[in-house]
This record gives structure tokens, sequence and C-alpha cells, in this order.
């Protein structure tokens, strides 16, 4: 009778918890629909999204230099200690171009869908770009976690990523690409 | 017969006629051209519900036979479901040319962790240890459910997480498969773990009434146009402007 209760037990609490992985699924998949109906791209608040890092506090706290400077005037276990402080906001801002990224791409997609072949065709390189760009903030937030947890280790890969933001604000920036900006509705910009 | 019965021939019959009114929109719309393991999947399950409808009926064919032969046309489903989810993702990567390669990399390791713990949880996970068709099948079943539910909620994520955006199309098939196999994971992990079969018909009822649902979810989805212009909240010319100084004074700070 105990054997039977021991063996029923774990196989009752595996069959119940695939239920809830199982209810659990099917929650999250109801959520996405439920979403994607009610969602719609904001251009806005996307735009407003990709202004918010400050690029320059950003570069300064992943400045070589700057991080030599500090090597040299500080204590060892100081340096540290400020290293993984800067990290950490340096992962604050990675997360917020990811965001950005992110916003850039929605709305690259939603233009992709336009009628105008200009849009669309704007639309399919603010894509590509924001595409890539919220990759490399998610190579970058993994170098900068490895530097949190080893403050002596160096990575080039958030100067890279800071970059290639400068270099999709200057595509943005472009003559004629605020033309693909304006939307259907819009008086012209 | 009692009215159980009578409901479950009803939600029997009645998805797989909706499947074939969702042939006939596949068809007619030439939308089979751009999802044609899907439309196979659905030809497939329209014939495999003649044979096993025709087989109920023969009053010559036992319980074990028709048993048999339903589990050998779900093997069938279930493969032509992994085709259907190869097929989403492949439209996916359309979307998402630029990160193909890194793309396709992670998911794959993702469907082969997957199939892994769908394999290693048949084999170890704990349940009826009777060596019965109907529980081996199960656990089969519970396993493959295991890795299409989690494949295409790693879909589903990713896309989120990038801000991809899905084909109207495609979101529905996925939506729809994503539900079958995770009602299918819940329902397979009781069959396997509970020996008695008074459940039976009660889980066999969830799941023909999730799969209308599902099917139901098909043709909502293929009726309804694509979306032709881009549902974006208009920029005025000054907010425009706005935008362009900020860009000006990040790259001139």
């Amino acid at each position: 009778m105990e054997q039977g209760i021991s063996t029923f037990a774990p196989a009752m609490i595996a069959t119940w918890s695939l239920v809830a992985v199982s209810l659990l699924a099917l929650g999250t998949l109801a959520y996405s629909a439920i979403r994607r109906r009610t969602r719609q791209v904001d251009l806005k608040r996307e735009m407003e999204a990709f202004q918010a890092p400050d690029v320059e506090a950003f570069r300064n706290l992943v400045d070589p230099a700057e991080e030599d400077y500090l090597r040299d005037q500080l204590p060892p276990a100081r340096f540290r200690s400020l290293k993984r402080q800067r990290t950490w906001a340096a992962l604050v801002y990675t997360r917020e171009v990811g965001r950005a990224a992110r916003a850039l791409t929605m709305v690259g997609h939603a233009q992709k869908r336009s009628a105008d072949p200009a849009i669309q065709a704007t639309g399919v390189q603010y894509a590509d770009d924001a595409l890539r760009l919220r990759l490399g903030a998610v190579q970058a937030s993994f170098c900068l976690a490895a530097e949190f947890v080893l403050p002596g280790l160096r990575t080039r890969t958030v100067l890279a990523l800071i970059d290639r933001y400068r270099q999709s604000a200057e595509t943005l920036l472009q003559p004629g690409r605020s033309a693909g900006m304006e939307m259907p509705g819009s008086k012209g910009a | 017969m009692n009215s159980h019965w009578v409901l479950l021939f009803f939600v029997w019959i009645l998805p797989h006629l909706l499947l074939g009114v969702l042939a006939v929109f596949l068809w007619r719309r030439g939308l089979y051209r751009e999802v044609p393991c899907f439309f196979v999947y659905v030809c497939y399950e329209i014939a495999e519900f003649c044979l096993l409808f025709a087989l109920r009926l023969i009053p010559s064919v036992t319980n074990q036979q028709y048993r048999y032969a339903y589990y050998a046309t779900l093997a069938f489903s279930v493969v032509l479901r992994f085709g259907v989810i190869e097929e989403v993702f492949r439209d996916l990567l359309r979307e998402a040319h630029v990160v193909q390669v890194a793309m396709r990399r992670s998911l794959r390791i993702v469907q082969g962790t997957l199939l892994i713990a769908g394999i290693l949880f048949a084999v170890y996970a704990p349940g009826d240890n009777s060596v019965s068709f109907v529980t081996g099948v199960s656990v089969v079943n519970r396993g493959l459910a295991m890795a299409q539910s989690g494949f295409l909620l790693f879909l589903i994520f990713l896309c989120s997480f990038l801000g991809l955006s899905w084909r109207r199309l495609v979101f529905g098939i996925a939506l729809g498969l994503g539900v079958i196999a995770s009602v299918d994971l819940g329902i397979f992990a009781v069959r396997a773990a509970l020996s008695s079969s008074a459940w039976v018909p009660y889980l066999d009822l969830i799941r023909t009434v999730t799969y209308l649902t599902c099917v139901s979810t098909w043709i909502a989805y293929v009726a309804a146009p694509e979306h032709a212009a881009a549902p974006l909240t208009t920029i005025s010319n000054e907010e425009l402007k706005v935008w362009n100084k900020e860009f000006q004074r990040l790259l001139r700070p």
C-alpha cells in the first residue's frame, strides 16, 4: 500500500505539472492573440522610444580610455566596484537601445505593409537596420554581463553597438528618408 | 446511443466539415501555394476522418482494429504538423532575412533540445507502468506535443522579442496548431498516467471541442483579408521636426 502511494505520488505530480504547463501555454497563446488584435503601432511613441537613449553618456560608460584612467588611479578593489557600477549602468543603456531598436523594427514592419512603394522601401530598410541593432544589443548585453562578473574583462562589442546605433540614426536622417515617415492620413512632412 | 455519444459524433463530424470549407478557401484564394504543407495537412485530416468514420460504421471492424488505424493515422498527422511548423518558421525567416543564420541556428538548438526533452520525458517520466499499446502511444504523443507546443511558444516569444511581425495567415496557423499541441500535451499526459478508461470519452470530448475551436480560428484567419495598409498612427509635421531635431542632437552633441 505504502509502495503504491510512493509510486503514485510522483506520477501524479508529473502528470499535473504537464497539465499546468499545457494550461500556461494556452494562456500565453490566448494573450498573444488578444495583444495582436488590440495592438496598434503608435509611431509617435515608438519614435520617442528611439530618442530615449543618451548616446554620449552611454559611450562614456564603456570608453576604454576612461576605463584605463580609472584603473590607474584607483586601488583594485575600488576599481572593480566602480567598474561593476558602470557596467550595470551600461547594461541599462543597452536595454534601452534594444527597446528602441525593437520599436523601430515594428515601425519598419508596419511600413512594409503600406500600399505606397516608397514607404514600403523605407520600411524594409528600417526593419533590417533595427533588427541588426536589436541583435547587437543582445550580444552586447551578454558581453556586459560577463564584464559585470569579471570586471577585468574588456570587450569592444558595446562600442560597436553604439556605432551601429549612430549609423541607424544617420540612415534615418538621409535626405528623402523623412518622406517615408509620412503615414497615411498625415498632411505631409 | 446516449446524448454523450451524439454530442461526441457531432463534434467529431463538424470540425472536418469545417476543414472542408477551409480547404476550399485555401484553394480558391490561391493560399495553398503560400502554405503548401498546411494545405496538405488539412486535406490529410479530411481523408483521415473519412477513413476512420467509415471504419467506425463497418460492423466487422473491431475496436482494436479501429484503435490501430486511429494511432497509425495520428502518427502521420503529427509528422505533418512538424512540417507545418517548419513552414511557419520559414515564413518568419522571410520577414527577418538579415538575421536568418542566427535565427536558424538558435531555433534548431531549441527544436533539438525540445525533442530530446520530449524523448527523455517519454522514457523516464513516471506514469502507468503497463506496456499497453495505448499507454505507449500516449507517452510518445505527450513528448511530441511537448516539443511542438514548446517550439511554437518559442517562435511567438522570439518574434515578440525581436519585434518581428507575423503575417495574419501564418499567425492564425501557428495559433491553432499551438492550441492543439498544448491541449494534446495535457490530454496525453493524463492518458499516460491513468490506467482507467472511464476518463477517455471526456478527454476525447475536450480534444474534439479544441479541434473544432482551432479549425474555426483557422477559417477566421484565412477568410479575413491581410491588412493592406499599415495600421500606423498619423504623425504631424511638427512631431516629425522634433524627431529629426532629436536625431541631429544625437549625431552632433
